[in-house]
């Protein structure tokens, strides 16, 4: 994949502020796979049935690869994996905080509003990083969007099997007026915004993201029955939550979740976390 | 209910049926048959069809077609049945109990004979 001349070089060439605007785009693409992840994979054993659960595991699976290498793209800056996540506070992930929140127990449709949501701006932003000036992210882009189909697939499948009915609707009704706004934290700004659009490490702004995404989500949800406080022009009825995430502030579910997967890990005093998979650069 | 799942490894092959999945629909079916059936092997296609949909026919119903025993179609040695007639059991024990002697009588001397290799192949069989 050819990039524009005047594209980035090696994570070794990278100024200081080139350096920062990857970074402050990596980290929440890389926390956000990692904790949808998490929470996924709480459905293990739990989903509707046997056939669901191993639909969603699988793709948590593949939320999981994802993040890998996203953080392996941080890791060429010097970090290792226990500074970017094991040893980690809760305040330096970047995650939007949609996908720390918990499920209330047994609430499915929480979880497909939630997939459907999440990959339907993932597929767009990984859409927006194709043409990336940075030739590291350039690479990967292709792999992780080949997954992204199953997964819109998946989750608009069940959106509309379980809107067949008044109360299976009205469970989604539920779930969406709760995650709305939390959705929107996807789309929230850092204060590298800027440089990140003008180095094209990121060739779409998260403001013209969002109004593509409205442009599907709305009219999808509303075809269903459903009411979106938002309209497919852009028009957004509900404000941002308190905790976006992106700027490093989050849920008082956070650091609950942060401290029950990363508890093995401190429990056995590991230097490092054990690796079951070769390096993806080697890979 | 229950979709039946075939899978088809490269183009051209059969579809061979490899397991099933519980879906409320076609559309679903082959979603998670994706996972189920697919992921783990090479899969160039699947087919879903639902359980209901598949006519069955078995051996307590039916003789498929006739009732001749075609079972020696199958020979893969030249290898007789003696229970199938009381003249072959006769023969083949006549013929071991000739090799046997002959075996006896020559010690194992180099003969070159057809009847000699037979006998010595019988015996250390």
């Amino acid at each position: 994949m050819s990039t524009e001349t005047t594209g980035l070089g090696t994570p070794e060439s990278l100024t200081d502020a080139e350096r920062e605007a990857v970074e402050a785009e990596l980290r929440p693409l890389a926390d956000g796979e990692f904790v949808l992840a998490e929470r996924y994979t709480e459905w293990q054993v739990q989903a509707p049935t046997l056939e669901s659960d191993l639909a969603i595991s699988n793709i948590a699976q593949d939320e999981l690869g994802h993040a890998r290498l996203w953080y392996d793209l941080l890791e060429d800056f010097g970090y290792t994996e226990a500074d970017l996540i094991w040893e980690a506070s809760p305040g330096e992930f970047r995650h939007p905080t949609l996908v720390e929140l918990p499920f209330a127990e047994g609430d499915w449709a929480d979880a497909i509003v939630r997939g459907y949501l999440y990959d339907a701006y993932e597929s767009r932003h990984l859409h927006a990083l194709e043409g990336t000036s940075y030739p590291r992210i350039a690479d990967r882009v292709g792999k992780v969007l080949a997954e992204e189909d199953y997964h819109t697939q998946h989750a608009r499948n069940w959106l509309s099997r379980l809107c067949d009915d008044e109360p299976g609707r009205e469970r989604v009704q539920n779930a969406l007026d709760r995650l709305f706004p939390y959705a929107l934290t996807l789309f929230a700004e850092t204060e590298h915004e800027d440089a990140i659009v003008e180095m094209r490490i990121r060739t779409e702004s998260l403001a013209a993201m969002r109004g593509e995404w409205l442009e599907v989500v709305v009219p999808r949800l509303e075809s269903l029955g459903l009411s979106v406080p938002a309209s497919e022009d852009g028009e957004v009825l509900v404000d941002l939550p308190d905790q976006v995430g992106k700027d490093g502030s989050h849920t008082e579910h956070w650091p609950e979740l942060l401290e029950e997967f990363t508890r093995t890990y401190r429990k056995l005093e590991l230097g490092e976390p054990p690796r079951l998979l070769e390096d993806p650069n080697e890979a | 209910m229950i979709w039946e799942v075939f899978r088809q490894e490269q183009r051209g092959k059969y579809h061979t049926h490899c397991g099933n999945v519980h879906a409320p629909d076609k559309e679903m079916a082959l979603m998670f048959a994706q996972i189920q059936h697919g992921r783990r092997r090479p899969t160039h296609s699947l087919w879903v069809t639902p359980r209901d949909e598949i006519g069955e026919v078995d051996a307590e119903e039916t003789r498929f077609g006739g009732t001749t025993d075609k079972s020696y179609r199958w020979a893969s040695t030249f290898n007789t049945d003696e229970d199938f007639a009381a003249e072959i059991a006769a023969s083949q024990r006549e013929q071991e109990a000739a090799e046997r002697e002959r075996a006896e009588q020559d010690g194992g001397a180099e003969r070159g004979s057809d009847a000699e290799q037979g006998a010595e192949e019988g015996e250390s069989a």
